[in-house]
């Protein structure tokens, strides 16, 4: 008794109660070992397995929990896979749809990995485990054969490939762990299941992103890698590999005769060096060949290029593959093409090679800003905030390489720009814009952001300066884009919010304002908007239509070409005709395709332009007379879209003379789709 | 299901609790889940022994459930809820042929009743009273702060405001002026005032069979309605001794032979222990799951086993583990409320996410963006759940819980 009553006094007055509320934690958050989580989900999966079946779901939550961080760590899903039979043997199924494999949907399991919750994901992901085993004969299901789950996983695979192939999107990254998880685990199940079963889809839709022409195209040679490491190892001979498969391989690893066995740049080096004249003229041909045919260019013309560089005008030339137009723009600039090959084309920067042959090859040297801007940027230096964000964007080349080589891209292949993962749609739209049709203005930009980390433009005779301003439409760096769009993308996000910001209290959609004064002189004073803004309803769209066929159509316009790249709104719906948001694209011309359609050919600054926007309306990327990175669409399908446009009255046709079912047939494709309730 | 004991009788849980019944199939006493009509269909598709009883109403239907129960072979019903608790009471008086067992449990339900009760028994409590109306409040939180000898415009020492009925904080508030008294809604009254306790708080939750406690576990608050994690940290599991000997007067003064409580202390900075008030059924905040995590036995069944009057002592001793010294480790759960006013969506914060104790959590996403002032302490979101080894960091995390956003 006494002992107690020690005790107490000396507490009492040794410690005091109600401990101080702890500092917040300091230093790096401690995160949770490998082997802490797999021991955490052995304790998981015991309380599964020991639960009455009625309790399974309770316990099962802290299971797909621990499970979904595991399979977001390297080697998880091979960890989890180890133990399928007894997670599904524990009930980790039970009372879901999972319990019945035999009813799941290869399409839907790839929705519930794109947007399901954590928790389902996880469940989904672990039941594409245990498919697996199944398929490899490990595991037995009464309610699915081993063929059956094979099938659902290539099916699964093929609809998943941007995940198994692509970078990190930003869904992915706003999605923390699972995106890593997904992709570990379709890694897992690709390996288990052998890369033959999804090459057919896979090279199908490479050569549908590669028609588009894009700048980048990082994505497009890793998923080529993979497959050219697949093909190769002996152990996968079940298909004999494709045309398709050998085309894109070679152009990659072995489009000429001197390096078709794949040697090695430093073997090839070698063997470039020994050539005879004629072997050079055969090397060269056949790189322009590969090079042209698939957008791609191979390690080895980089090689290729360095050694003729300097040397032989007439190789290089051959090299690029420059037809006579190019070939008389390379004999007025030799020396400053020389001096890009030299200092813009790195093995890291190879594809510029590509942008490089198309930019001479257009005659955009001939622009008399163009080639002094070109010798301005050469060896200029990046402002250190410049140098910060091009290597957070991953690049392994000084700023101003990487920066010289994007702008030879962009010069060269103006509609292969792409807005990465970021909602700047403007931004690029603007850019591209610039490469076509004021390229020395877009070099003007560059040299600014570069040099000075900002960018002053005039709205309405005031100046803006973008390193004043806040952030824009984009909160976050830009991600997946090309050097010149890392660069540009901020400034112009920024000032593009803040003429927005300048028109607020105006009466009228803002880019009847903003788009003049962001783009160019060439944007219409006037703007067309087939959305009331207080409402939110069609208005007028019979005047809106017949305005845009006036204004456009060859036949209503007195056969007056588009001049300029034009900015426009559309409304941009799903497969299912449902409206996704608003959208810029810019209307670079209208005439007939190959069918006899009138088709508008317009720039999308999506990364992917071929999409199924509902109701019959695919845009089409290849095969309807269009150029490289055009998407079009038949001119009444392409109105039906729109919601904005530009224009000056004194251009506008004759609109009486558009035919009064055209116009109906657009309202109704509109009315049937995105403006269903307005 | 496990095997059950032919020699033992049936006992009877008064709500429905998942846990409590897997517990139960898990055992080797034959059950019955007492609940209302709703889960019939549930019980029946999984085969768990059901008797469909409405607890809303009192009515002379009331001695039904007690013959039924006693027809059946139940000897004794347990309660899951505080709303179950009288009902247990009664039924239990009539099984067992103890009418005392129904006042007793009245004592449970009526924080004014118990807080008298346990002042008889010579266990201290703060300052209360009864509150009938809001004139009630304002006279109570001026008498106390006049006796803490403060003068006019100094700041008023806060009362506590609890519905006489209601589980843990569930209609709690806390008030400090005058004004703040308007905001209580009629349907709150009657209920009990107390004054303030500045200490540490803490629960305890003890199973006692024949008299005697048979484990006895402290719940450690980290912050009151927040978090709380077992079993304590060595400082407060100090106090043990002395928590003994308050519960061992709890038991005697309210004369509990078998079952379960589950008390609320404070400790003041002087050294002395209050007694706060105390529940006859499984604590809230899932204590019961904190205690298997780390013990590894189930709570549930310790519950039954101690309320089952027929438990023989050696079952008691082999069940049990020894408190603080078997525990492999410490858990903790942090209730989650959200800190905006206007939410769209559940984003589990990546530091709490990657730490090597978070276990796992039962946030759910919003059903509605906009969130509802907490006018007395309400109810969480949901719970985090957290394991590991070291009370400090523990205690560290939980806190820092606070500070960080689980709805944006």
């Amino acid at each position: 008794m006494s002992d107690h009553v020690d005790a107490s006094a000396d507490l009492a007055g040794a410690s005091t109660p109600a401990p101080a509320r702890p500092a917040p934690l300091a230093g790096p958050a401690p995160r949770a070992t490998f082997d802490q989580l797999a021991e955490r989900f052995e304790q998981c999966l015991v309380r599964v397995e020991r639960a009455s079946r009625f309790a399974k779901a309770g316990v099962v939550g802290p299971l797909l929990e621990v499970g979904h961080r595991l399979l977001a760590r390297p080697g998880g899903a091979g960890h989890l896979y180890e133990q399928i039979a007894r997670i599904e043997a524990a009930g980790t199924f039970t009372g879901t749809d999972w319990d019945h494999p035999d009813t799941l949907q290869p399409h839907l399991a790839s929705g519930t990995l794109e947007h399901g919750e954590p928790a389902l994901g996880t469940l989904e992901m672990l039941s594409e485990l245990r498919l697996l085993a199944v398929a490899q004969g490990q595991l037995f299901h009464l309610q699915i054969s081993a063929e059956g789950a094979q099938h659902f996983l290539a099916q699964v695979l093929a609809f998943e490939l941007d995940r198994l192939f692509g970078p990190a999107t930003e869904a992915d990254r706003q999605r923390g762990d699972h995106g890593d998880a997904v992709r570990n685990v379709l890694t897992f199940i690709a390996e288990g299941v052998g890369y033959d079963h999804v090459l057919d889809s896979l090279i199908a839709e490479i050569e549908r992103i590669l028609a588009q022409r894009p700048i980048m195209v990082d994505n497009v040679k890793v998923m080529i890698t993979r497959v050219a490491t697949h093909v190769a190892d002996p152990e996968h001979t079940t298909t004999a590999p494709s045309l398709g498969v050998n085309r894109l391989v070679s152009a990659l690893y072995g489009p000429t005769a001197g390096c078709r066995e794949d040697p090695g740049v430093e073997v090839y080096r070698q063997r470039v060096a020994a050539l005879d004249e004629s072997g050079l003229w055969q090397e060269a041909r056949e790189f322009a060949l590969a090079m042209h045919s698939t957008g791609l260019v191979s390690p080895y013309h980089e090689v290729f290029l360095h050694h003729v560089n300097g040397e032989r005008e007439d190789l290089v030339g051959a090299a690029l593959g420059l037809s006579r137009t190019g070939t008389e723009a390379l004999s007025c600039y030799g020396p400053l093409v020389t001096r890009l090959i030299e200092t813009a084309i790195t093995p890291d920067t190879l594809q510029a090679i590509y942008g490089l042959a198309l930019m001479v090859e257009r005659g955009v040297l001939f622009d008399p800003a163009v080639a002094p801007a070109l010798w301005g940027q050469i060896g200029l230096q990046a402002a250190p905030a410049v140098e910060g964000a091009l290597q957070r964007a991953g690049t392994r080349q000084p700023a101003h390489t990487m920066l010289l080589a994007g702008t030879i891209s962009v010069l060269g292949q103006p509609l292969g720009l792409g807005q990465g993962n970021n909602p700047t749609c403007q931004a690029a739209r603007a850019i591209s814009m610039w490469a076509l049709a004021a390229p020395d203005y877009l070099l003007r930009l560059i040299t600014r952001a570069t040099r000075d980390h900002d960018i002053q433009m005039l709205f309405e005779g005031e100046p803006i300066s973008s390193a004043e301003l806040g952030a824009g439409v984009a909160t976050a760096p830009v991600a997946d884009v090309d050097p010149v769009s890392v660069l540009l993308v901020p400034h112009l996000d920024r000032i593009y919010a803040e003429m927005g910001r300048r028109c607020v209290g105006r009466e009228g959609d803002p880019h009847a304002w903003v788009n003049r004064e962001m783009h160019g002189w060439w944007v219409g004073r006037e703007t067309a908007l087939v959305v009331d803004l207080a409402s939110g309803d069609l208005t007028d769209v019979e005047q809106f239509v017949r305005r845009f066929y006036a204004l456009y159509h060859p036949l209503y316009n007195h056969n007056r070409p588009v001049v300029h790249p034009q900015p426009a709104g559309i409304a941009v719906t799903d497969s299912l005709g449902r409206f996704i948001g608003w959208h810029a694209i810019s209307i670079l011309r209208v005439g007939v395709d190959p069918t006899d359609t009138m088709r508008v050919y317009f720039f999308n600054p999506n990364n992917d332009s071929g999409q199924d926007w509902g109701h019959g309306v695919v845009v089409s990327t290849e095969a309807h007379g269009e150029r490289f990175g055009e998407s079009s669409l038949p001119i009444g399908e392409f109105a039906s879209r729109l919601y904005l446009f530009h224009y000056d009255s004194c251009d506008v046709g004759d609109m009486a003379a558009v035919p009064a079912d055209e116009v109906a047939a657009v309202e109704a494709l509109a009315r049937g789709s995105w403006a269903e309730d307005r | 299901m496990a095997a059950k004991d032919p020699n033992k009788g049936y006992v009877a849980l008064l709500g429905w609790t998942l846990n409590a019944i897997d517990a139960a199939e898990q055992f080797d006493r034959r059950y019955v889940v007492v609940a209302p009509e709703w889960a019939r269909e549930f019980a029946e598709a999984n085969d768990i022994p059901f008797l469909s009883w409405d607890f809303e109403r009192l009515n002379d239907r009331s001695m039904e459930i007690a013959t039924t129960l006693q027809e059946m072979g139940v000897d004794v019903a347990i309660p899951l809820f505080e709303e179950t608790v009288e009902w247990a009471g009664a039924i239990n008086a009539v099984l067992s042929g103890n009418p005392r067992l129904h006042g007793q449990a009245v004592l449970f339900r009526d924080k004014a009743l118990m807080k008298r009760r346990a002042q008889l028994g010579g266990i201290r409590v703060g300052i209360f009273e009864e509150a009938w109306d809001r004139g009630d409040v304002i006279r109570f939180l001026k008498r106390v702060n006049q006796t803490l000898l403060k003068l006019d415009g100094d700041p008023n020492d806060p009362i506590h405001l609890k519905a006489f009925d209601k589980a843990g904080c569930l209609g709690h508030r806390v008030i400090r002026t005058p004004d703040e008294v308007d905001h209580i809604p009629d349907a709150e009254f009657p209920m009990l005032m107390e004054s303030h306790l500045d200490g540490w708080e803490f629960a305890v939750e003890a199973w006692i069979h024949n008299g005697k406690v048979q484990f006895l576990n402290i719940s450690e608050y980290v912050t009151l309605g927040y978090s709380v994690f077992v079993p304590a940290s060595p400082e407060l599991e100090a106090w043990r001794p002395r928590v003994e000997e308050e519960i061992e007067k709890l038991i005697t003064t309210f004369e509990i032979d078998f079952g379960f409580i589950h008390p609320e202390y404070f400790v003041t900075s002087d050294g002395t222990m209050y007694f706060g008030e105390v529940a006859f059924r499984p604590p809230g905040f899932k204590v019961f799951e904190l205690l298997e995590r780390v013990y590894g036995f189930n709570a549930y069944q310790g519950l039954i086993l101690c309320f089952d009057p027929h438990t023989t002592e050696e079952e008691v001793a082999a069940f049990f583990p020894k408190e603080v010294v078997d525990a492999n480790g410490f858990a903790g759960c942090f209730g989650v409320y959200p800190r905006q006013r206007v939410v769209s969506e559940l984003a589990m914060p990546a530091e709490t996410a990657e730490h090597p104790y978070f276990e796992s959590h039962e946030l759910t996403s919003p059903l509605e963006s906009k969130v509802t002032k907490r006018n007395a302490f309400g109810t969480h979101w949901g719970l985090v759940y957290f394991t590991g080894d070291d009370p400090d960091t523990m205690r560290d995390l939980l806190a820092h819980q606070e500070d960080l956003d689980f709805y944006v």
